[in-house]
């Protein structure tokens, strides 16, 4: 009996913190820590531009800063019923987003870039050779719209992935995938994985944080907006870019 | 494909490790509900209450009759659209709630048979000396029912076990979840998935000793 009651305890204390009301010096921030090098965890250990970003934001502010980590694809409802307060996993903003939460000011400047298995960048150069293939795209990413929103989309085989697609990639499961192009070179240097840019990026997109738009949500979006201001004009952001990209992605170019 | 990076592979196994407590405690609360919830079902099955009966009957039907992602995902993402109050449920409840309902349709099968194994002269010599249905069945029959349905019972907790990894498709960063993460970010997906599975099989072949240990254990009490 002692036994179980001590399992029990030990299972407790292993559950997250329920969540409550929001707390004005609180700032509960949710991503995926599977986009690598945005935000990942190796050993256990949540890191990448957006940890950093973030940790900055909540000392310039005064803020304290929560991670919460779940799927890409669950970030946006759980930012609308209040389990989290903004979400740092490079989100574009578009004008359906704009509609339904406010964002900060953008913190990154990118671009849609098409990725593919290493030695098939000669066959496919962007995205009009993409008719007739199959192409991954993160579950509930902008590049799902983008590829949608092309005049030939019906063409395209569109897959959505939960993660992994640049494995799929270069396992040769689909013909390309649709990513960001700062993190698909990254991505290219950094991983073992065969795959090359295929081309230039083809869209300019703005990534934020979006907070709910709501009079709390907009205060806090104001209180993290005004930090991004002044990390942005003593040079945090751009170091923190150096630091994951060795270049500077908080500026338009 | 290169070689196997080892120095990743044995880098990984701490990190996993620290995850055991989690994956050993959903296990371990979902079985010990589900065998109370599943001993109850089985002494309804032998003794039949009208109309109780019926209900019992479908539960048992519907949880052995469908998946148990198909269940996990039916309570966790579809019945909080229903009711409301279900969104306050977090994974790893929702997690223990699912394999709870799953695996007491499936332990109450195993105990009913166990309890209908016991010799009827049982039944009968318990009867013979004045006692209640109440007092037989705690007393003379289950502890006989609990040996012979023991090892079905492990194995039951084995799969248990194996099955909490499902609950990483909840937003559970269990031993699975976990290692999903780490794959994703360093994209060794082989060296990672294979120290889970072989992690997995460490703990399964612990527990299979245990039930040879307590097989010979119950055995022993009941030599004659």
């Amino acid at each position: 009996m002692l036994k179980l009651i001590a399992l029990v305890a030990a299972l407790s204390a292993a559950l997250p913190a329920t969540v409550f009301a929001q707390d004005a010096g609180q700032l509960r921030v949710g991503m995926s820590g599977g986009y690598f090098p945005f935000t990942f965890v190796r050993q256990d250990k949540l890191q990448g531009f957006e940890v950093d970003v973030m940790n900055a934001v909540g000392e310039q502010a005064g803020l304290d800063i929560s991670f919460e980590t779940m799927s890409f694809s669950g970030l946006i409802g759980a930012l609308e019923s209040d389990r989290i307060d903004t979400i740092a996993n490079q989100i574009t903003i578009t004008p359906e987003r704009e509609v339904k939460f406010a964002f900060t000011q953008p913190y990154v400047y990118d671009g849609a870039q098409v990725v593919v298995k290493a030695g098939e960048e000669d066959k496919i150069k962007g995205p009009e050779d993409l008719k007739g293939k199959t192409v991954a795209v993160n579950l509930g990413s902008n590049f799902e719209e983008l590829l949608n929103d092309l005049p030939y989309a019906e063409q395209i085989n569109v897959k959505t992935y939960e993660s992994n697609i640049a494995l799929d990639t270069s396992l040769g499961r689909v013909d390309a995938f649709v990513m960001d192009r700062v993190s698909s070179v990254q991505l290219i240097a950094k991983s073992p994985l065969p795959l090359a840019l295929a081309g230039k990026p083809f869209d300019e997109i703005h990534n934020a944080l979006p907070f709910r738009n709501d009079d709390e949500g907009r205060a806090m979006r104001d209180k993290v907006d005004t930090a991004l201001s002044t990390l942005r004009e003593n040079g945090t952001l751009a170091e923190i870019s150096a630091k994951w990209f060795g270049s500077d992605i908080t500026v338009a170019e | 494909m290169q070689g196997l990076d080892l120095d990743y592979m044995l880098g990984l196994v701490p990190v996993l490790l620290s995850y055991i407590p989690l994956t050993l405690g959903m296990a371990t609360a979902s079985m010990v509900l589900a065998l109370i919830l599943g001993s109850l079902l089985a002494v309804e099955r032998v003794v039949r209450v009208p109309v109780l009966d019926l209900f019992v009957m479908l539960y048992i039907s519907f949880f052995r009759g469908t998946p148990l992602l198909v269940q996990l995902f039916l309570f966790y993402y579809g019945l909080p659209q229903v009711l409301a109050f279900l969104t306050q449920i977090n994974g790893v409840t929702a997690a223990i709630m699912g394999l709870t309902l799953h695996f007491s349709a499936y332990m109450a099968e195993s105990i009913r048979a166990a309890i209908v194994g016991v010799d009827r002269s049982q039944w009968e010599a318990a009867q013979s000396i004045g006692m209640t249905q109440a007092q037989m069945m705690r007393r003379i029959v289950l502890p006989q029912a609990a040996r012979v349905a023991a090892p079905t019972l492990v194995n039951y907790f084995i799969d248990i076990i194996k099955s909490t990894s499902l609950a990483f498709t909840l937003g559970v960063t269990e031993m699975m979840g976990a290692t999903q993460k780490e794959a994703a970010g360093s994209f060794l997906y082989f060296e990672a998935f294979l120290v889970v599975a072989i992690l997995y099989w460490i703990i399964v072949e612990v527990l299979s000793q245990l039930q040879k240990i307590l097989e010979n254990r119950l055995n022993k009490a009941f030599a004659r």
